[in-house]
């Protein structure tokens, strides 16, 4: 038995996923309807509306900061793009930030991807006391909203000596409630319960067990679970901003100081905002279909 | 390689190492089935435990006491007088008032536009790939990125939208000092930001409705869009209702965004008449403007409260609708 | 065979992943532990946390420095925003880490680092070549017991910065001693001219000022006594000179002669750049402000006018942290960046007013003439306006906390639509928040 056999079809074929079996798609596609010139206009609209800002914010971090704020705004882009990334990069600390950002965003997905596949594996095909109830349990924390925890975790830090730095950050979002229920509904349907039986049936041990048979199968919902959370790890505000600030800061938390009159020229300012997408605009232009695909399944799912 | 042993199942030679061993195996495989899925989900509950329990049940405690962030370790027991204050504060009401307009203002357009644009996708489209993942970039853009796009687009002199409502012949709108233009700006960051989003879940839903409803719609003679309202909304129901329950918790908790949009000292009050402050604003002035860590921790609790009222509301609500049409 | 390599790739990329995550971890860690100077190679690393144009950076002093002392780097971290500088320093200082060897402060925060924060702050009393100030400037940063927490930087004399082609345009005088002339010893007289400018000028969208919490912090600032008195407590309500100028600038406010800009924030430099304002009341630490962000554009249409009052409107100081590992170093250059050359040489490139004593009157100082604002004697019109300060400044412990309140409670009047009734009642809830 290859590993290719053992992959669930489900994250295969998102709707027109690249490798999603040919023929179904056809089928299914020649029974919806085709879209009119309306649709199409609407749909630029809407593609132009979405892509707009960002454009602009290249174009703001292009020019210089008189005439960014000349009115008419300028539409197209000016000559200082590199001059003004370089400032932001220096003197607005987006260097500092945008490495912070990638180790924060990668340990933080790398851990939530680990910890939800092991306890996503045990909810989906382990048998255990109470498992039910530690699964509404999970389900639960979910409830739980970030801001709750925020004054003692200050303090916390605080007193560990973490404040303004990374570990701050990173601790309290090693794992994700949402993650462990991802990976639980994805194993429950994609890997077969024979599989773990056999796997038992040799002798192999419940961690060899994963390694060997449940990681490879789990592989397409590791690596959707892992760009997820690490947009949403890049992304983070509310804590990171509390506990970081401009002298080690991960890139919202430089956005917002930026906003507030750290840097006053609105070009650089823009040159940062670009700075601090970019990374993610590149993971989405080349795995957006993979990305889009990943949250679809799951939106079937939950 | 080492991968060759690894790749084996090793425990066959534990087997032929004799009786004594044997019955080790056999009690550590009984371990081991008993222990592997504890072991399993204990990081998970071992962390949020450390992380989110414990300092839920400590942010409860030290909302009892009085607590300045310059010294930290003093705390003195002032009972539930934080909470009275807070609730006697006209400032509380604002911002709860003022969390529940911006979420308004920006959950039910999100949603209703997330639902039309995903009814566009579920076309034969050409470059249906370009148009998703264009859907999805705003989603990419992170609060700060996006906050200070918007910020500087709605800015009062010399932002591009007052520029175009002045080409049109409209005057300029003091976007950040006026109450309701000033939520609507916060409301469209967050509109973008989440509508691409919205409707890729919606798309997924619609293209899981078996097409023959459709088809025996249509032999009934509905149109297109009786065949979306009774046909498509009834089918992606499931997906609408967790939609507005993530975008209800998402606005409940919204700070990031009219933070930036006030750009320094006016995003911690919400602007100078505290008119855009939120709920997370409040927390985090009382907490890290004015120093009162337990005052920020009463409205930390004060909003999970809400948020628990509102959610059994909502589950009553749904069990009288059913319990009348049964 | 294929499952084999499958299985390898899988787990080789979770084990470096996991490893890579934590060795980054650990590296960060002990990186953003202390102050980050330090001494290694023989070189001596010193760290600043600095904020607005302090003019240490600027005038390129520090880069002479360095030249001088070649085993000496000096990194230098600079805020936009003294508001927000100041919050991220409270938090620093509570952690007791994220601390530079030096940090800068600014005067409205003095009174409250020196109560609360005195320990972390490395006493200056002691250090050499640091007795040429004048005298009531170190006695803002001396503790009661004798701790000195910072040497002084510049002060804030006051003068009125305008724009002479729109005094032009309307109608009124442009040269600069009549127009000292306009408002002579009242700043009523400077709003009059105000409406008088609103009435005459006709080339578009020009206000007269930037903002009326300029107004506000010039008059009050013109008493030795703001929100505090010499016991501590809070006397801003009853202070006529708090309610006075509260009065002119709400009606300042509410007459719509502001641009309704927000000083040291986001649309103010804009404004600077694109001349939206005619005139602003400038410290002369302001200068440099309005030169770096007008732009040589606008170079040679900016002037300099006595202003109605003499008044002290800020002034800095750089203090050592105790936590410092390079304290000894770092104190030698604070010792040198304050010295009477350097206060006269920053004063000369950016106009940040000495307070030394003997830099004041060092001739190159009071000669002193700045080609950006059309050659005006900013030399002469600055020491005439320190001659005017108030010599002494009752210190309170938020003392920039309130003002700062007090700006946002007048922009509640320029562009919400209050009544100076509501917004001074605004004020003082926010004060109560604040202090209690």
């Amino acid at each position: 038995m290859t590993t290719e056999t053992l992959r669930a079809p489900r994250l295969e074929t998102p709707p027109g996923g690249r490798r999603g079996p040919r023929l179904p798609v056809r089928i299914r596609a020649g029974r919806q309807h085709h879209a009119g010139p309306v649709a199409y206009i609407l749909l630029g609209i809407a593609t132009l509306a979405s892509l707009f800002p960002l454009y602009w914010t290249m174009v703001a971090a292009s020019t210089d900061n008189t005439r960014v704020t000349q009115s008419p705004p300028p539409f197209l882009p000016g000559p200082n793009l590199f001059e003004n990334l370089g400032k932001a990069w220096t003197d607005a600390a987006m260097g500092r930030a945008m490495i912070n950002s990638m180790i924060v965003a990668g340990a933080i997905a790398t851990s939530t991807v680990l910890f939800a596949t092991l306890a996503g594996f045990a909810f989906a095909k382990l048998r255990f006391k109470g498992r039910n109830v530690l699964l509404m349990l999970v389900i639960g924390t979910m409830m739980v909203p970030p801001q709750l925890a925020v004054v003692p975790l200050f303090m916390m830090m605080t007193e560990l000596g973490w404040g303004q730095k990374l570990p701050a950050v990173i601790f309290p979002t090693l794992v994700s409630a949402v993650g462990v229920f991802f990976m639980r509904q994805y194993l429950s349907d994609a890997l077969p319960d024979e599989l773990v039986e056999a796997g038992r049936v040799d002798g192999a041990h419940s961690l060899r067990i994963f390694w060997s048979i449940v990681l490879p199968v789990a592989r397409p919902a590791m690596a959707v679970l892992f760009m997820i959370t690490f947009v949403h790890a890049w992304n983070d505000f509310f804590w990171p901003y509390i506990v970081l600030d401009m002298t080690n800061p991960t890139v919202p938390v430089a956005l917002t100081q930026l906003s507030a009159g750290y840097v006053r020229d609105q070009s650089v300012i823009m040159a940062g905002a670009l700075l601090g997408t970019l990374p993610l605009l590149v993971m989405f232009v080349v795995f957006g279909r993979r990305i889009v695909g990943g949250i679809m399944q799951g939106a079937v799912k939950g | 390689m080492a991968s060759h042993t690894s790749s084996a199942p090793p425990p066959a030679a534990d087997k032929n190492a004799g009786p004594g061993a044997d019955r080790r195996a056999g009690l550590l495989h009984r371990l081991d089935v008993r222990g592997a899925p504890y072991a399993f989900v204990v990081p998970f509950f071992a962390v949020f435990a450390a992380f989110s329990f414990y300092p839920l049940v400590y942010t409860a405690w030290i909302s009892l006491h009085d607590v300045d962030l310059a010294t930290m370790d003093i705390m003195e027991w002032v009972a539930f007088d934080n909470y009275t204050d807070l609730l006697t504060d006209e400032r509380f009401w604002n911002a709860l008032l003022n969390t529940v307009t911006i979420g308004v203002f920006s959950t039910v357009p999100q949603l209703l536009m997330a639902l039309g644009l995903a009814h566009l996708l579920n076309y034969r489209l050409r470059g249906s790939t370009f148009f998703r993942v264009a859907a999805l970039t705003p989603y990419a853009t992170s609060v700060g990125a996006a906050a200070l796009v918007f910020t500087m687009l709605f800015e009062r002199d010399f932002g591009m939208i007052n520029w175009a409502l002045g080409a049109v012949g409209f005057g300029e709108i003091d976007w950040e000092n006026h109450k309701w233009a000033a939520q609507l700006a916060i409301s469209s960051i967050v509109i973008w930001r989440w509508t691409g989003y919205n409707a890729l879940l919606y798309l997924a839903a619609m293209q899981a409705i078996p097409r023959d409803r459709f088809e025996a719609a249509a032999i009934d003679g509905a149109s297109r869009w009786q065949q979306f309202l009774k046909v498509t909304i009834p089918g992606i129901r499931p997906t609408i209702v967790f939609t507005i329950v993530l975008s209800t918790i998402g606005a409940t908790q919204l700070f990031g965004e009219p933070l930036i949009f006030g750009q320094g000292p006016n995003g911690i009050s919400g602007g100078a008449d505290n008119q855009y402050q939120t709920l997370g604003l409040l927390l985090y002035e009382e907490g890290w403007k004015f120093y009162h860590m337990g005052r920020a921790a009463t409205v930390a609790w004060v909003m999970f409260m809400l948020l628990i009222i509102v959610f059994v509301l909502q589950r009553l609500l749904s069990r009288w609708r059913s319990a009348r049409t049964s | 065979m294929k499952k084999t390599r499958k299985l390898m790739r899988t787990r080789g990329a979770a084990v470096v992943s996991v490893v890579t995550a934590l060795g980054l971890l650990t590296a960060c860690g002990g990186e953003s532990g202390g102050t980050g100077g330090g001494t290694k190679d023989g070189k001596t690393t010193i760290t600043m946390g600095l904020f607005g144009v302090m003019g240490i950076k600027e005038s390129g002093i520090l880069d002479e420095y360095q030249k001088q002392h070649p085993n000496v780097i000096i990194k230098a971290d600079i805020a936009g925003d003294e508001q927000t500088y100041y919050t991220a320093l409270q938090t620093h200082m509570t952690a007791n880490s994220g601390l530079k060897d030096i940090q800068g402060i600014e005067i409205g925060r003095a009174k409250e680092l020196l109560d609360t924060r005195a320990d972390r702050f490395v006493d200056l009393s002691k250090l050499p070549g640091t007795d040429h100030f004048l005298p009531w400037k170190q006695s803002q940063v001396t503790g009661k017991d004798g701790k000195v927490i910072g040497v002084g930087t510049d002060t804030g004399p006051l003068a009125v910065c305008y724009r002479k082609d729109y005094f032009e345009q309307a109608g009124l005088p442009t040269d600069r001693e009549a127009v000292a002339e306009l408002w002579a010893g009242d700043w009523k007289k400077y709003v009059e001219v105000g409406k008088q400018f609103k009435a005459g000028y006709k080339g578009g969208k020009v206000a007269y000022m930037d903002a009326s919490s300029g107004l506000f912090n010039a008059m009050i600032y013109g008493d030795s006594q703001q929100f505090y008195d010499k016991s501590g407590e809070l006397i801003y309500q009853d202070n006529p000179t708090i309610t006075g100028a509260w009065d002119l600038a709400s009606e300042a406010a509410a007459s719509g002669l502001s641009a309704k800009l927000r000083q040291f924030q986001a649309g103010w430099d804009p404004g600077l750049a694109n001349g939206t304002f005619a005139t602003a009341v400038c410290p002369a630490w302001m200068l440099a402000h309005i030169s770096e962000k007008a732009g040589p554009k606008n170079s040679g249409k900016w002037d300099v006018a006595k202003a109605p009052k003499g008044a002290s409107w800020g002034g800095s100081f750089l203090g050592v942290m105790e936590k410092s590992p390079v304290k000894e170093e770092a104190k030698k250059l604070v010792a040198w960046l304050t010295a009477p050359e350097q206060q006269a040489r920053i004063f000369e490139s950016l106009g940040n007013f000495p307070s030394s004593q003997e830099a004041l009157t060092a001739p190159e100082v009071v000669n002193m003439k700045s080609e950006y604002f059309s050659g005006a004697p900013i030399g002469q019109i600055f020491a005439a306006a320190a001659e005017d300060m108030p010599k002494e400044q009752v210190l309170g412990p938020k003392d920039g906390t309130i003002k700062d309140i007090f700006s946002q409670a007048l922009s509640l009047i320029e562009s919400s639509g209050k009544s100076a009734d509501e917004a001074w009642q605004t004020a003082g809830e926010r004060i109560d928040k604040a202090v209690g």
